[in-house]
């Protein structure tokens, strides 16, 4: 597919999942049961765990790439890579902000050092080390090499993240949903959460074309700055 | 003057999507019950208003961000 074909498409579904917010926002506030225990809070759950969902996947395509990168060295597997860590850098942040506020009116406190917060903090400013690596070095491609090892070496990180409340003592409610007896949740707030789920990689998806587009074009103004000082 | 108005182009959308967060945190104020409408307090409805709002704002913000750097970027192929 051609960039012009990818920046269309990233159009599309950022639309898309734009779209799906505004109807994902209107079903939590007007249409799902509130929860008995929680109260209003527990509506923070209808982004927060899409958040962390669409921040793993990218850090997941991200790192995948990267590992792609190092071994068949194609420029476009790193505008990938680099497309994808800034979607989870912005989901990844949203994560770790609706958290705390959720955790303030459940727990008391709005940060706990406990095991699956202080891992995906971890994992948040590994990939911030991604980005510094790729500026701070002076050989451009030797930033790529490295940064797509710090990509692959965070990354590792998801699966501990997700089976922390699992293995350790923690105070971060468990999963609700990817359990072995199946989900959990009363039928409305399950559609809801599924649907904002949906949304959210939509949403991602589409910025993640257009932010590939980018890198594209930028390649293409090198070329052709390289072509003219020839 | 044209640039002031170019420059506040988004405190429209992002003012009527404030507008409608609040009517939202409004309605489920009524439609919660009781015996729930208590837990966390008036502290509660803050916080989804915030972490709506947080939502909200970064994805704008990374959407506003990709759209200026490839306009300059057309802008300078253009050239």
């Amino acid at each position: 597919m051609s960039i012009a074909g990818i920046r269309r498409a990233g159009i599309f579904f950022a639309v898309l999942g734009l779209l799906g917010l505004g109807v994902v926002y209107w079903l939590s506030f007007f249409w799902v049961s509130t929860e008995a225990a929680q109260g209003i809070a527990q509506r923070i759950f209808y982004v927060h765990p899409p958040a962390a969902w669409t921040s793993f996947l990218a850090f997941g395509i991200a790192a995948l790439t990267s590992a792609m990168y190092l071994w068949l060295r194609d420029e476009r597997l790193d505008w990938a890579a680099l497309s994808a860590a800034e979607g989870g850098m912005v989901f990844g942040s949203i994560m770790l902000i609706t958290g705390p506020l959720w955790g303030k009116i459940a727990w008391g406190t709005y940060w706990t050092w406990e095991p699956r917060l202080t891992l995906t903090l971890l994992l948040w400013f590994i990939f911030l080390g991604y980005f510094m690596v790729r500026r701070t070095t002076d050989n451009p491609d030797q930033g790529k090499r490295y940064s797509a090892v710090v990509a692959i070496v965070g990354a590792l990180l998801i699966p501990f993240i997700h089976l922390s409340v699992v293995w350790f003592r923690s105070l971060h409610p468990e999963p609700v949903v990817i359990k072995p007896e199946g989900p959990t949740l009363p039928g409305d707030m399950l559609t809801l959460l599924l649907t904002s789920v949906g949304v959210f990689t939509t949403l991602f998806l589409g910025l993640f074309m257009l932010r590939y587009a980018l890198e594209g074009l930028r390649h293409e103004l090198h070329v052709r700055a390289r072509r003219a000082a020839a | 003057m044209y640039r002031i108005a170019k420059s506040l182009r988004w405190v429209l959308p992002i003012g009527v999507l404030s507008v409608l967060l609040v009517l939202g945190a409004v309605a489920v104020a009524a439609q919660t019950s009781s015996a729930t409408a208590g837990v966390g307090g008036l502290r509660a409805y803050w916080h989804v208003f915030i972490a709506y709002a947080i939502v909200i704002l970064l994805v704008l913000g990374w959407v506003v961000s990709i759209g200026r750097r490839l306009k300059d970027i057309q802008q300078r192929l253009g050239e």
